[in-house]
């Protein structure tokens, strides 16, 4: 794709906050926890990156020596200046949001408020095209709605950003939240975090774990495809990021293969489980594997349409998608939906 | 018109259903709760199961909830014995899942208690 042909819409970028950087945006006594006892979130990762620079691009480091994804105008530099963006959809990079953190539900309340009002205040209203997530801390349950209800109608605010616990989302603990999230026009994404893969613990390898992320993804769509969430919540969508998607034709098959023999067990469908995936579920393309073109349009064939992918680059994390040349070429009209249009039709706010 | 006697009408209670030779061809001869009989090939559409060892039951209906079954069409569905797949025996034999497919269905007419399968 030749630079600026087509304004990306890209579904996945990572800011980060230090944790001093939210201080501001952070109530007493919580605040006091982190700026005079040293709290931080218990980190559960083992491994040591078996990367350039840990979990970023090397090049990415702001270069004043700060973390990668941690200065907007670097970031403009580097990925939305350089590229283009029509628009960019933030999603963080877990701690000191609570994406990932069990326990202590009022610290990780009160993390998630100020993350969100650092998001807003320092990312949001300073670039246009810059999009957001809300976090929530889902332990406390009534306690995200209320953060949901705080800054859902923020206007740059596209999504609810779920983190994953031992609950499957179709349960319906999480439904007063998809209420919540439909009631503000939010959609629901699903990035990975720690550690939903591996019977919810690290493989040896870092390898493992990173190969088998998109299973979390599975799990989590079988789950609310087969408790009718989809129906019982007809305009919320949900956007799984950051899991590939080759897997997608083999999930759809192997959902519709079960319910034409095991449909006596979820009479309350009303869709064929492909067909609640076409209409409400969406996928952002990074990490792509390497495809031709062939096989890139084959596995389109499969899904049975060209609505589902959204172009993500993951910047500025290491295994980071090139807009010009993660994916193979494909005809203009089908470039167009992937690179865009498929996102701004999913997610209501977006321009 | 090829046709042939394959039971007696006592031979299947309503709610039964059993297997019966129409020629070279095995039919699964059913009756329906309200005495009617309906006759189908005896081989699932999906992988050839012999339907006859599956059951006749009801459906589960689609204003259930998890957790709250609602049932209906009691004695007018055949699930077969391999994968559980729902035929509905008064809807031409079409699976519940997947209304395009349908269990190849013969006719069948009663007459002094006998019951005649007919092409």
């Amino acid at each position: 794709m030749a630079k600026n042909q087509i304004r990306i819409v890209d579904t996945d970028i990572h800011e980060t906050a230090q944790y001093k950087d939210i201080l501001k945006y952070l109530d007493e006594p919580f605040k006091h926890y982190i700026q005079n006892c040293g709290w931080i979130q218990e980190k559960h990762m083992p491994y040591t990156q078996p990367t350039v620079a840990g979990v970023n691009r090397a090049d990415a480091i702001v270069p004043d020596g700060r973390q990668a994804g941690s200065d907007l105008s670097f970031m403009q530099e580097q990925l939305l200046d350089d590229i283009g963006h029509e628009y960019g959809i933030l999603t963080s990079a877990l701690d000191p949001s609570p994406s990932s953190m069990h326990g202590w539900y009022e610290m990780a309340t009160a993390l998630a408020s100020a993350y969100n009002d650092w998001q807003i205040e320092e990312w949001l209203e300073k670039d246009d095209r810059l999009y957001g997530s809300v976090h929530i801390a889902a332990q406390d349950r009534d306690a995200a709605i209320k953060e949901i209800e705080r800054v859902g109608s923020h206007p740059k605010m596209v999504q609810v950003l779920l983190p994953i616990d031992d609950i499957l989302w179709g349960d319906p603990f999480y439904h007063p939240i998809f209420e919540a999230a439909e009631k503000h026009n939010l959609m629901i994404g699903m990035h990975h975090n720690e550690p939903p893969v591996y019977y919810g613990k690290w493989p040896r390898y870092f390898i493992e774990w990173h190969t088998l992320i998109p299973t979390a993804h599975m799990k989590q769509i079988t789950n609310m495809i087969f408790n009718g969430v989809f129906d019982k919540f007809p305009n919320l969508g949900l956007m799984m990021i950051e899991g590939g998607f080759t897997w997608v034709p083999h999930i759809m098959w192997k959902m519709d293969q079960q319910y034409r023999d095991l449909r006596h067990e979820v009479p309350w469908l009303k869709r064929k489980p492909s067909d609640i995936f076409k209409q409400q579920i969406r996928v952002t393309t990074q990490p792509a594997e390497e495809l031709t073109k062939q096989e890139f349009n084959s596995l389109i064939e499969q899904m049975g349409t060209d609505d589902i992918l959204c172009f993500s680059t993951d910047y500025p994390h290491w295994d980071y998608d090139s807009p010009t040349r993660a994916l193979p070429n494909m005809d203009p009209e089908r470039k167009k939906k992937i690179f865009a249009e498929n996102a701004r039709a999913f997610y209501p706010k977006l321009p | 018109m090829k046709e042939q006697v394959v039971c007696k009408t006592n031979d299947i209670e309503p709610g039964d259903m059993k297997a019966a030779n129409f020629g070279k061809q095995n039919v699964l001869v059913c009756r329906t709760l309200d005495g009617e009989f309906y006759a189908f090939l005896n081989q699932c559409t999906h992988q050839g199961a012999p339907l006859d060892k599956g059951m006749i039951c009801g459906a589960t209906t689609d204003d259930s909830q998890p957790g709250d079954y609602h049932y209906c069409r009691k004695g007018e569905i055949i699930r077969c014995p391999w994968h559980g797949r729902e035929f509905d025996i008064k809807n031409e034999g079409r699976m519940l899942a997947n209304p395009d497919k349908r269990l190849p269905s013969y006719k069948v007419r009663v007459e002094n208690e006998e019951v005649i399968v007919y092409k």
